[in-house]
């Protein structure tokens, strides 16, 4: 503490520091530092436990095979990678011009009561148990379609990812400057043009970050997965087939009694979560390059 | 000129129309959901909501959604309990407390929780947490909170296999990132000559926080738990995998529990059509998305609030939450 | 230049749509001479036979190599329920249909084949310090321990039947099924069975409202509820355990008195009492055949008699058929019961109803050999 402050300590009113108020603001601090370890603790031990586990099922096999039968050893669950990038990637195809569109219509047109109630629905859509879309989709998809289906699962994801493209893109949409589009529009370019060639290319990374937050989002979805693509032990590339889904896999070797599922379970973990860390990761990164970049 | 404003109308209706389909998105669900959960409705009215007995057995089918509910409040407010301090506290460290060093890695750890999937906390949940809690934390706490009178009564029973207070702990971690997101954002904003005038006053950190930042970040603070607590309500295959699948409505956190969302992704693909169990689950849909129209609802409320106690109108734009925080 | 980029354009696009065509098309079976190669099925239903459906799927695809067959194990309602909504080709289930759900099928009742396959048992599993083997119960005091009267394990009641051995007065805890289980449904409807108050208080259901006791998910929940707990009581598949280290308890047959343990042997012989056609009645509980042990029962496949895809249904025929003369003798390994040869020579001829638009679908040459 300088000098001229504990001057002004020394000089105020009644006020001095007594062993109480001290004592009081070493608590206060410890319990601060005490709130930051917890909150550490368990990224660092879930991370660690899931790494230290899963590291050891991963090899060719896991990679390359399918399922073994229960109880025997060997297989992989290389049709769960393969649906997962089939399901998410269909999904990725349709919620992200639908959350583009509807999200430059929030920020760019959004004035009215039209808007406002949209961002209400989109914010109720938000806090929407995914389980919820499982069941609706099973309900009009699968039902109608008369099988579960990697579209199905797509559709699911859709339902969840539409409005966090929506909502994020409206929100950094609106960080481009005004005068960027005044600009624009004094020289004569269309309005849609404006948004197109000058808005959207400079909130670009901006806009990249959100839709892979989104993804990573749809990656690790499990409930509507689970009413909606049903699983599968074979390769399946056929949207209109059931599929199987790296989360789902997770989810129903957790549940099994066999000790070698169990140990491929964890494997499957491990590639999850790297996988939706680097891409949370990634969009950090390039989120903070684009701040540093617009400031 | 008439060809760009063809090209105006265009790109507005299709953007519109994209934003619009979030309505009729909504609507299809809710009327699909509906429709599908009215013949549980009609079949026991109101008792739906507060019947305790559940049973899909046809012939005695009895539906009654109380212990779900339950369930579901009680492991949020354990979530709530154990997560808003440490989501108060971490946020005031990482604004008050100026060791850089540790301050961006803890708050990038931080949000790397919220990234994790549902379903790898459900299995580590399951394969680590529930043994530690079945053998060491659940009897630790019998033998010495479970002693106290009143409160002891949340903690005495029988600790294995999986209940409500391991529910609770791990939404709680889940539920962490996002409070402590918005309580920063809201503590953030609180005018600095607050502080500095506490400061000069001659005011610890402690009393700075209690007296000059926290009176107005209460409302925030309570907006940032409303979203804390509209994930918790709705996480659904973590929350399956350790809550122990039990009906029972009593005083024991140690207890088998069951949640709403819990018992829609365990029967859902069971539930037959010939009598009203597929329905009874529809129906608990509808009853989901309620709460989350609540929820936002709320939210909204005392995020608004805040912003107009500090600033004096909401931010440009109807900023509510950071921009890049994809909240679930 | 213009038309250079239209014509690569249109080239592109020709290329798209044919290869999309190509990867959209199904996969069909190998054409023209040779073998019939099966086509890719979608099964769900039981978990208790998973691991033995499993296997056999796998060596299946050996004798047709394009018969992919995709079995989910989401239990025995969802096997009924998925095969009624149709949106899986066969379901399975560990109960027979109920007259209502025979009434929701598409097609009516008796519109669907209930073939079985396997035989299974449920065992009473217990962990009683002091009681390492040889417990022995029958089935009203095994009904007024699971209602909940009986409470400890020196109780009269079991003692009556345990003359000769030293019972500890340990709490009887109960563990039972959270989740719809078949076993659940044939354990409670053996209950019902022996003991009238069991049945009018809980009755018999792949879920019921236990009286008392903690529920585990899965036969392994069950299995850790019991080892974890001294004094635990609760019950499991028998193949499931065989694998676990928990006291099985004998069984007293109503026809003869006497005590029977459970076994592969044991479980099979009591398949010989299965009546055709299967009602929703059907059971092989109580068996009277020799040396049967009471708790028994079989599990089914379902398959519609009419078969809108010949391919499938063909593939469908010829993996019953093979299921039920060269998949039998894998069953044993695999801790489940095959079943006895009088049941299997009356399963086989259910196949000849099984046909795709009005012609009936015999099983092909490559599982016949």
């Amino acid at each position: 503490m300088s000098a001229s402050a504990a001057g002004l300590r020394r000089t105020a009113a009644s006020v001095h520091l007594s062993t109480r108020r001290k004592a009081k603001d070493r608590a206060f601090t410890i319990f601060l530092w005490a709130c930051g370890v917890l909150a550490m603790l368990p990224l660092l031990f879930i991370t660690g436990y899931v790494m230290a586990k899963g590291l050891s099922a991963l090899n060719i096999d896991f990679f390359t095979k399918e399922p073994a039968a229960p109880g025997q050893s060997g297989g992989g669950i290389v049709q769960s990678f393969i649906g997962t990038g089939l399901i998410v990637g269909m999904a990725v195809l349709f919620s992200v011009p639908l959350g583009l569109l509807a999200g430059v219509y929030l920020s760019e047109y959004g004035n009215g009561k039209l808007a406002s109630v949209v961002r209400f629905v989109a914010e109720i859509l938000l806090s929407t148990p995914s389980i919820v879309a499982g069941a609706f989709i099973w309900a009009v998809v699968v039902v109608a379609l008369g099988s579960f289906s990697a579209f199905a699962g797509a559709i699911a994801l859709t339902v969840i990812m539409w409005p966090i493209i929506a909502r994020a893109t409206e929100e950094i949409l609106r960080l481009v400057s005004e005068d960027l589009r005044e600009g624009a529009l004094a020289l004569g370019l269309p309005r849609w043009k404006v948004i197109l060639r000058v808005v959207i290319p400079t909130a670009g990374a901006g806009v990249f970050t959100a839709i892979m937050l989104a993804v990573a989002r749809g990656l690790g979805e499990t409930a509507p997965i689970l009413l909606t693509a049903l699983g599968n032990d074979f390769i399946n590339v056929h949207p209109s087939q059931p599929t199987d889904a790296l989360p789902l896999r997770i989810y129903e070797y957790a549940r099994t009694p066999v000790a070698s599922q169990h140990a491929i379970g964890w494997g499957g973990a491990l590639m999850l979560l790297l996988g939706v860390l680097l891409l949370s990761i990634t969009a950090r990164v390039l989120s903070n390059r684009q701040q540093r970049r617009t400031r | 000129m008439a060809r760009s404003r063809l090209g105006d109308r265009t790109f507005r209706g299709v953007s519109a129309l994209a934003a619009v389909g979030l309505l009729g998105l909504l609507g299809l669900m809710l009327w699909v959901l509906a429709s599908g959960g009215s013949r549980a409705f009609a079949k026991f009215g109101f008792g739906f909501l507060t019947g305790r007995n559940w049973n899909p057995v046809f012939g005695r089918e009895q539906f009654g959604a109380l212990p779900f509910i339950f369930g579901t409040l009680v492991t949020s407010a354990v979530a709530l309990a154990l997560a808003v301090p440490v989501a108060v506290g971490l946020a005031i460290l990482l604004n008050e407390v100026h060791s850089g060093w540790l301050r961006d890695p803890l708050a990038v750890f931080v949000d790397l929780l919220a990234a994790i999937p549902s379903v790898v906390y459900g299995l580590w949940g399951l394969y680590v947490m529930k043994p530690l809690f079945d053998h060491r934390v659940e009897p630790f706490l019998t033998k010495t909170v479970g002693k106290v009178p009143v409160i002891g009564a949340l903690f005495r029973g029988n600790p294995n296999g999986g209940d409500l207070f391991t529910a609770g702990v791990i939404l709680a971690i889940m539920i962490l990132p996002i409070i402590t997101a918005v309580t920063r954002e809201v503590v953030a904003v609180v005018p600095r000559d607050l502080r500095e005038a506490a400061k000069a006053l001659g005011a610890t950190r402690y009393e700075t926080v209690r007296y000059a930042v926290l009176p107005y970040a209460r409302s925030g603070i309570v907006g940032a738990s409303i979203l804390g607590l509209g994930r918790a309500l709705g996480e659904t295959i973590a929350v399956s995998l350790v809550v122990g699948n039990g009906l029972g409505i009593g005083a024991s956190l140690f207890r088998p529990g069951f949640t709403i969302p819990a018992v829609i992704a365990s029967e859902f693909r069971e539930a037959t059509n010939i009598g009203v169990h597929r329905s009874a689950l529809l129906a608990l849909a509808v009853v989901l998305v309620a709460i989350a129209l609540v929820m936002a609802a709320l939210s909204r409320l005392f995020i608004r609030r805040s912003a107009k106690l500090i600033s004096g109108g909401p931010p440009a734009g109807e900023r509510e939450r950071p921009a890049i925080q994809v909240a679930r | 230049m213009i038309k250079g980029k239209r014509l690569v354009r249109l080239g592109a696009v020709a290329l798209a749509v044919s290869v999309l065509s190509a990867a959209c098309s199904k996969s069909g079976s190998g054409s023209g001479g040779g073998s019939f190669q099966g086509v890719a099925l979608t099964g769900a239903g039981a978990t208790f036979p998973q691991p033995i459906y499993k296997q056999w799927l796998i060596d299946f695809q050996k004798v047709e190599p394009s018969a992919k067959v995709n079995y989910q194990a989401i239990g025995s309602g969802g096997g009924v329920t998925q095969f009624t909504q149709q949106t899986v080709d066969f379901g399975a289930s560990d109960a027979p249909l109920k007259s209502a759900e025979q009434a929701a099928l598409p097609g009516g009742a008796s519109s669907a084949l209930e073939i079985p396959t396997v035989l299974g048992g449920v065992v009473i599993a217990y962990n009683v310090q002091g009681l390492q083997t040889g417990l022995k119960l029958d089935g009203t005091t095994a009904a007024d321990i699971f209602l909940g009267k009986v409470k400890t394990w020196n109780d009269p009641e079991i003692q009556a039947l345990n003359s000769d051995a030293t019972l500890p007065p340990t709490a009887i805890q109960i563990v039972h099924r959270s989740d719809e289980s078949g076993t659940t449904k044939v354990f409670t409807s053996w209950l019902s069975k022996e003991s009238p108050t069991w049945s009018s208080q809980v009755g018999a259901d792949k879920s019921v409202q236990w009286p008392v006791g903690v529920g585990g998910d899965g036969n392994d929940g069950v299995a850790a509820g019991i080892s974890q707990t001294d004094g635990a009581v609760g019950y499991l598949s028998y193949d499931f355990a065989v694998t676990s280290n928990l006291g099985v308890a004998q069984i007293k047959r109503d026809s003869d008195g006497q005590f029977v343990a459970p076994s592969v042997d044991s479980i099979s012989v009591a398949g010989g009492i299965l009546q055709f056609p299967i009602s929703e009645t059907t059971n092989i509980l109580n068996s009277s055949a020799t040396g049967a042990y009471p708790i028994s029962t079989t599990t089914y496949l379902l398959v519609y008699k009419d078969q809108k895809n010949k391919e499938k249904g063909q593939t469908l025929v010829d993996f019953l058929y093979w299921a039920l003369t060269k998949g039998q003798d894998e069953v044993k390994t695999l801790h489940y019961s095959p079943l006895p040869s009088t049941i299997q020579q009356q399963a086989l001829p259910l196949l000849s109803q099984i046909t795709s638009g009005g012609q009936p679908l015999t099983p092909s040459s490559t599982v016949k050999s």
